[in-house]
Parts: structure tokens; sequence; C-alpha cells
């Protein structure tokens, strides 16, 4: 790729970052702004699955609901990452949903009912062991889908 | 695992993080020197875990080899997966995801040490 093609393209950067940062040059959910959602999804896919992989392996029995959950947040974020990534908005749309349904209903039963998670999940307490950002990635992801149509 | 190694590249991936936000910031693509400096971060990160596998195969380190083992291979995957998808956005969004990769790291490399010495 030549340097002409990335300065034409923070050109229209520059243009469209006048209104707002998220209507960007490209085309897609996949690009500009999308391309770190799905670099985020992508490491959260890695570090929740292997992390899922190797407690249900080992010690399953130990908090079933909570490695189940794990791993099934792990699956979303893989949906995500592709879905986002190969710009299939409705998929990614579905799967955002799930997971703010999942990050929402998680947290606020791993605060009431602790005795049911003696693991944490990383939906636990809203993503408290993760800064945060598990409960605050469905909503930039639906923000974001929700503008680039 | 060599300490002095993973903090050094707890520090270098840091500084990469924040050079990547400062090139979104200033609205630029993806430079040459980012590049250079992910790959020097990939070669670090190899050397890293060519010293846990030697040190697991050698009979050291922690109970824990699965999680261990998890995590020096992200570590490993991580720059190169970040480089190919950075580079394909030519806007300042590319070196974002360099961001992304940039605070990964130091967290896995944090807890690979941390699983090393057993505290975790």
């Amino acid at each position: 790729m030549s340097e002409r093609a990335g300065e034409k393209d923070a050109a229209v950067e520059a243009r469209a970052g006048a209104g707002d940062g998220a209507s960007a040059a490209g085309h897609g959910v996949g690009s500009g702004p999308g391309r770190v959602l799905v670099a985020v999804y992508g490491v959260f896919a890695l570090a929740a699955g292997a992390r899922a992989a190797v407690q249900i392996a080992r010690q399953f029995d130990e908090a079933p609901l909570a490695y189940a959950l794990s791993a099934f947040a792990a699956a979303v974020y893989l949906l995500l990452a592709v879905a986002l990534g190969r710009g299939m908005r409705r998929l990614a749309l579905a799967a955002c949903g799930i997971e703010l349904a999942g990050v929402l209903v998680v947290g606020t039963l791993s605060l009431v009912y602790p005795e049911a998670f003696p693991d944490a999940t990383v939906w636990s307490g809203f993503g408290s062991g993760y800064v945060y950002i598990p409960v605050v990635l469905p909503l930039l992801g639906l923000y974001w889908l929700s503008r680039r149509k | 695992m060599i300490d002095p190694l993973a903090i050094g590249l707890i520090v270098f991936a840091l500084v990469i993080a924040l050079g990547s936000l400062l090139t979104t910031a200033l609205n630029k693509a993806m430079g040459t020197v980012l590049l250079v400096a992910l790959g020097l971060l990939e070669i670090g990160l190899l050397v890293q875990a060519g010293f846990v596998v030697a040190g697991l195969v050698g009979g050291e380190g922690p109970d824990d080899t699965a999680t261990l083992i998890g995590y020096t291979a992200g570590t490993v995957v991580i720059p190169p997966v970040a480089a190919f998808w950075g580079v394909g956005e030519r806007s300042r969004w590319g070196p974002a995801v360099i961001a992304v990769a940039g605070f990964a790291i130091p967290g896995m490399v944090g807890r690979m040490l941390q699983i090393w010495q057993g505290v975790a």
C-alpha cells in the first residue's frame, strides 16, 4: 500500500472526524473504528476461551456454572469478532444483544447469588475482573452498529 | 522465565501502546516505526516463550502449567495478528488496533509472571 493511499484515507478521516469520530473512512462495520472493536473482541475471545478451556478440562466440577458461562462468553466474543470482521451486521447486532444481556444477567446473579459462582467468570460483577470492559464493550458495539448502517 | 525480560517486555509493549494512541490522536495511519517495534516485541516474546518452555521441560515453574502455556501462546499470537489487522486499515484506526495489542500484552505477561512465581 502506497503512502498516498494512507494520506487520502487520513484526509477523508479528518473530514469525517470533524463531525464525530465514528463515521470514518472505509466501508462496513469491520473497518475504521470497527477494526478496534474486532481487535478487542479477538483478545477477549482468546483470553476467555483459553481460560475456560483450561478450567473445564481440569476442574469442571468445582464451579460448573461459572466455567460453562465463561465458555459461552468466549463463544459470543469469537462470534462477534468474526461477524464484525466480515461485515455481517445483523449477526453482530444479535450477538451484541446476547452479550449485553449475558453480562447484565450474570453480573447481577454473581452479586445476588455469589454461592452459585465459587469461581469468577468474565461477566462476574459486570466484568470487574477485566476493568469493567465486558460491560462497556456491548454498549460500544451496539452504538457502533447503530451508527454504521 | 526471566523476570527482567518480562518487565522489559511489559514496558516496551506499553510504549508501543502509547505510541500507537499518539499516532491515532495525530490522525495518522500505521508507520514503519510501529511495525518494526511490534516485530521487536514479537521477537522478545518468542525468546520469553522459549525460556518458559525450556524451564517447564527442565522441571521448573508452577504446578499450573496449562494456564501458563495458554498465556504464553496468547502473547506470541497477538502481535502478528494485530500487525496484520492494523496494516489493513489505512487510517488512524490501524494504530488503534496496535494499541489494543499493546495493552493486552502487559496484562498477559504480568499474569505469566504471577503464575510462574506461584503468586496466583
